[in-house]
């Protein structure tokens, strides 16, 4: 049938495009991260993905930017190899705004590769001794202007995230799909408790099982990034627990299914728990989170996936991803459909 | 929906347990058991262990105490009172009578508890607050699922895998709003957090009067 082409083909553009487009230019760290205003300081730039080496049209731009009016530019840049770049600095005599020590963001500005920033990248203190009243001019003399966006098709550069940014597109559907085969699984208890067919309770169990296969998927490949991004694969998350209970209650289901002699009646009490195990769903999945700190992102106050977490290029990967997942998950539900079908065939249960 | 009956079930919910007093014996020993295990396993009690294991007391003896409500009698006489009364009243008067109990068993259990393990509560207005709230939460998800787990052999079981996880939202806002309560946290927002349990406490009512007319029907 034509979804479960166009499952596959989305799946494996999404594995693809997920794994083989490259990311953006970016700097990972710079060295020293401190200096003292009114010294000449040659600061080592640590870039990822980036092409400091290699010629290109216009001359590499590097900025240690304070605020909108204030940056200031490099005297004199020195590409070591691709990935290491040495600028010098004259540091001005004060600082913005009067102040003792401000963080400066680093900007490195590629013609091909594009503009990539570092956070608070470089602490500069003023230094002991007389201070003038008026900023140093240095601060407004080269301003950040004119910077190169790249064009290629490519995911951002987050700091910490790195490559694993790629897991976007496998751990979020997930729970899309999971969503969605459990609205379907409680979809068909009702349908059940309104007509009391085996195909319906077929249907909701089945949606059940390959919800479950998906959350348990969702898990590990939350595991997995949670390995990478917060050191280790477990960490009390609210959200991994409140997953970890939402998959006991499953558990839950296909034990009560299994508890009784008559398929009638187990399957009635099944259903009347699967829609009761949902509802409750609502809370764990939605109120519980927002009362507790969680590590996963847009966490303080909303649990949900943030959309400033996507770019373009991102979407245009993440939204056939969720479509490609339901669809299988779909497929996976179907299979196991017809196959107890069958079974209950054999089994002589429908007569 | 015959509203009157509710007084009569209310009053054979009360007759029942008078007349079998062992049940409630039982349970009232339960806490006190476990309240006395709490105190010789654990030698000093510091105010967060103190709020967890307060909790965990109730929730075991609330399951321990609603499990009997769909059991105690034989399935014949429950359908001569579905025939009598209207089955959502039946099950509205023993979520009533639960709340009842389930809140003199905390009650008792945090007597008792601060007996042996010091009592470390600030604000006795919200701790009391918090313990009525658990009553009617537990009571409303412990009442359904005991309505759905006595239909099986094997019910015992079965209460707890399937009121854990169920009740885990209440449980988790309880601890948290009976810790502000023993001032382990600073939190004067707490309203949203009883207002959560209150929506929870809603849905789950809800649904509870929806649902038990396809329980209770063999």
């Amino acid at each position: 049938m034509w979804w479960k082409t166009l499952s596959v083909v989305l799946i494996i553009y999404a594995l693809l495009a997920g794994l083989l487009v490259p990311l953006k230019s970016g700097i990972q760290r710079v060295e020293p991260a401190y200096a003292r205003t009114k010294q000449d300081v040659s600061i080592r730039f640590y870039g990822y993905n980036t092409f400091f080496a290699k010629p290109a049209a216009e001359p590499l731009r590097v900025w240690l930017y304070a605020d909108e009016n204030n940056a200031l530019a490099a005297r004199q840049i020195r590409p070591v190899n691709d990935t290491i770049l040495e600028a010098v600095f004259t540091m001005p005599e004060n600082l913005p705004g009067g102040k003792q020590s401000v963080y400066l963001n680093a900007i490195i500005d590629h013609p091909e590769a594009g503009a990539a920033l570092l956070p608070a990248a470089v602490e500069l203190r003023q230094d002991t001794g007389m201070v003038a009243m008026a900023l140093d001019p240095a601060w407004m003399a080269n301003p950040v202007q004119k910077l190169h966006v790249q064009t290629g098709f490519s995911f951002p550069y987050q700091n910490v995230i790195y490559e694993s940014i790629r897991n976007t597109y496998f751990h979020v559907p997930m729970w899309f799909v999971l969503l969605f085969l459990f609205s379907a699984s409680v979809w068909y208890s009702v349908k059940y408790l309104r007509q009391p067919l085996p195909e319906n309770d077929r249907h909701a169990a089945a949606y059940a099982e390959a919800g479950l296969l998906f959350g348990v998927l969702g898990l590990v490949t939350g595991m997995v990034w949670a390995n990478y991004t917060w050191g280790k694969p477990w960490s009390n998350d609210i959200k991994q627990l409140m997953t970890a209970v939402a998959l006991l209650i499953y558990l839950a289901y296909f034990i009560l299914r299994r508890s009784f002699d008559e398929y009638e009646k187990g399957a009635r009490l099944a259903a009347v728990y699967n829609i009761f195990a949902f509802a409750s769903l609502v809370p764990l999945l939605y109120i519980v989170p927002r009362m507790f700190a969680s590590l996963h992102p847009g966490a303080t106050g909303n649990p949900a996936f943030g959309s400033q977490d996507l770019d373009n290029t991102m979407r245009a990967v993440f939204y056939p991803a969720i479509i490609g997942w339901t669809l299988l998950g779909f497929w996976v539900a179907n299979l196991r459909i017809r196959y107890q079908r069958l079974h209950d065939k054999v089994m002589d249960l429908e007569g | 929906m015959n509203w009157r009956s509710l007084i009569p079930l209310l009053h054979k919910e009360f007759l029942l347990e008078f007349r079998q007093r062992y049940a409630i014996s039982g349970i009232v020993l339960y806490v006190f058991s476990m309240v006395f295990v709490v105190y010789i396993a654990s030698i000093r009690v510091t105010p967060p262990v103190w709020n967890v294991l307060f909790w965990l007391i109730v929730l075991f003896a609330s399951i321990n105490a609603v499990v009997k409500s769909f059991v105690q009698e034989s399935g014949a006489r429950q359908l001569y009172y579905y025939q009598l009364a209207d089955p959502v009243v039946l099950l509205l008067a023993k979520i009533i009578y639960n709340t009842l109990l389930l809140f003199v068993l905390s009650t008792l259990a945090f007597a008792a508890y601060s007996l042996v393990a010091g009592n470390p509560v600030k604000d006795w207005p919200l701790f009391g607050l918090v313990l009525v709230l658990g009553s009617l939460g537990f009571s409303i998800a412990f009442t359904f699922i005991a309505s759905i787990a006595a239909k099986a052999n094997n019910s015992a079981t079965l209460m707890a895998i399937l009121s854990f996880p169920v009740i885990l939202p209440i449980l988790l806002t309880l601890v948290r709003l009976s810790s502000i309560a023993l001032r382990l946290i600073q939190d004067t927002s707490y309203t949203r957090d009883i207002l959560n349990l209150l929506a929870i406490d809603v849905i789950l009512i809800t649904l509870t009067f929806v649902l038990f007319p396809f329980i209770w029907k063999d």
